[in-house]
């Protein structure tokens, strides 16, 4: 993606303590970022503080980016996923979670995402070739986990089925997963 | 934990970017990953596979103020921007080669004395005086900042000024307190503050939120800053 190829030189110059480009990267890529820990936080004030954690860390830990290992979007999204995830887990935080059974209705569908078949880029298209190859059980569990931060047991909660069961569902999902990714990134 | 097992360790990356690996058992994992840089390749490689899911999400824009925090965070622990500001040393070069003059001046007409009095005339970008500080070297009593303010300047609501002294090239600047538009103020010297004032190199006045900087630090812009200069 061009836009990556923006971002990576950005970033460069974030690794010489340059604060324009870091401001210039912020612009670039916080809509994306807000929208993804709204999307597992759920609050926008808890969101606003997830991002603010996230680019505080991005600026302190830039020097670690390796283009080897990931795109530098992926990198980013990382760190704010993990903030969030880490947000979601503070002990004594009240949420409500009458709402996850909506969106367990709303990634019940078995189709694996129209959005996602049509996803710009390669890799999404062969992530939904990949999880159209998942049992639907598999494939909820999976996306639920990962874009909305549902744990364990929130799963099994909202999905009324036993823990183990989606423990089981999660794990051979993934499985399964990187086996059918690692074959199409072979051929 | 060790995580020695190839498919195990395969199967914990997997769950910790999923998100599914939680608690203790995430912490741990994360302790793990600082010195098995093979673990964070794991790690990498179902980031990148799990990265399309993100692709999907509708951007939202976040408000501006999520930014101006950031920018506080990071930027206060870099240079001040205006101490860098070739700006600030011209005008203060400037002044303070005019203040010489006068002093020469004065010098030359007086018989030799100890200064009596440290006076700073502070003024904005344009160089133009806005504000002058002034203040006995030795004072009798406790000690006071005499202020006086150029111009009927504005001063926008929820807003204060703080007067800020600049020890030296290498500190931080600190806080002598929050002062009115009022053309003619006195301000007490904090006590911890009286005996350095007089080695301090300038002074300057921040913009700041209502009450004054949170953080003990200029948050806002400099509007007035100005060199010390004894007479």
């Amino acid at each position: 993606m061009a836009d990556n190829d923006a971002i990576a030189q950005l970033m460069a110059r974030c690794v010489l303590r340059d604060q324009r480009a870091f401001r210039e990267l912020y612009r670039h890529t916080c809509a994306k970022l807000y929208a993804v820990a709204l999307r597992i936080v759920r609050r926008e004030d808890w969101a606003e503080e997830v991002l603010q954690e996230s680019f505080v860390n991005i600026w302190n830990h830039i020097a670690e980016y390796s283009a080897a290992r990931s795109a530098p979007l992926t990198w980013m999204t990382a760190i704010v996923r993990n903030r969030a995830l880490d947000w979601l887990r503070r002990p004594n935080l009240e949420h409500g979670d009458e709402d996850y059974d909506l969106l367990v209705e709303a990634v019940a569908d078995d189709a694996p995402g129209p959005e996602l078949i049509l996803g710009a880029s390669r890799d999404a298209r062969a992530l939904a070739e990949c999880l159209k190859q998942l049992t639907g059980n598999q494939r909820q569990t999976i996306i639920l986990a990962y874009s909305h931060g549902l744990s364990h047991g929130e799963l099994a909660r909202h999905l009324k089925q036993p823990l183990g069961t989606v423990k089981t569902w999660i794990r051979r999902g993934l499985d399964r997963l990187k086996g059918c990714m690692d074959t199409s990134a072979a051929g | 934990m060790k995580y020695t097992n190839p498919q195990f360790r395969d199967a914990v990356s997997a769950e910790y970017v999923l998100g599914t690996l939680q608690g203790a058992a995430r912490r741990r994992f994360e302790r793990s990953l600082k010195d098995d840089p093979r673990l964070r390749q794991l790690v990498a490689q179902w980031q990148n596979r799990l990265a399309p899911l993100d692709e999907l999400v509708e951007p939202v824009q976040p408000p501006a103020r999520v930014w101006r925090k950031i920018e506080d965070r990071i930027v206060r622990a870099g240079p001040r921007r205006w101490l860098s500001d070739m700006r600030f040393w011209r005008a203060a070069s400037f002044i303070s080669a005019a203040c010489a003059l006068l002093l020469a001046v004065y010098i030359v007409q007086q018989p030799p004395r100890a200064p009596e009095t440290m006076v700073v005339v502070m003024s904005g970008d344009q160089g133009t005086p806005a504000m002058t500080v002034s203040w006995p070297v030795k004072p009798s009593g406790k000690p006071k900042l005499r202020i006086r303010v150029m111009g009927h300047p504005d001063m926008p609501p929820g807003t204060s000024w703080e007067l800020w002294m600049l020890p030296g090239s290498d500190q931080k600047p600190v806080s002598l307190g929050l002062i009115g538009t009022a053309p003619t103020q006195e301000l007490a010297i904090p006590a911890n503050l009286a005996p350095m004032i007089n080695r301090a190199t300038g002074l300057a006045m921040s913009q700041e939120p209502a009450g004054g900087s949170p953080t003990g630090l200029p948050t806002g812009p400099v509007l007035y800053k100005g060199l010390c200069t004894p007479i």
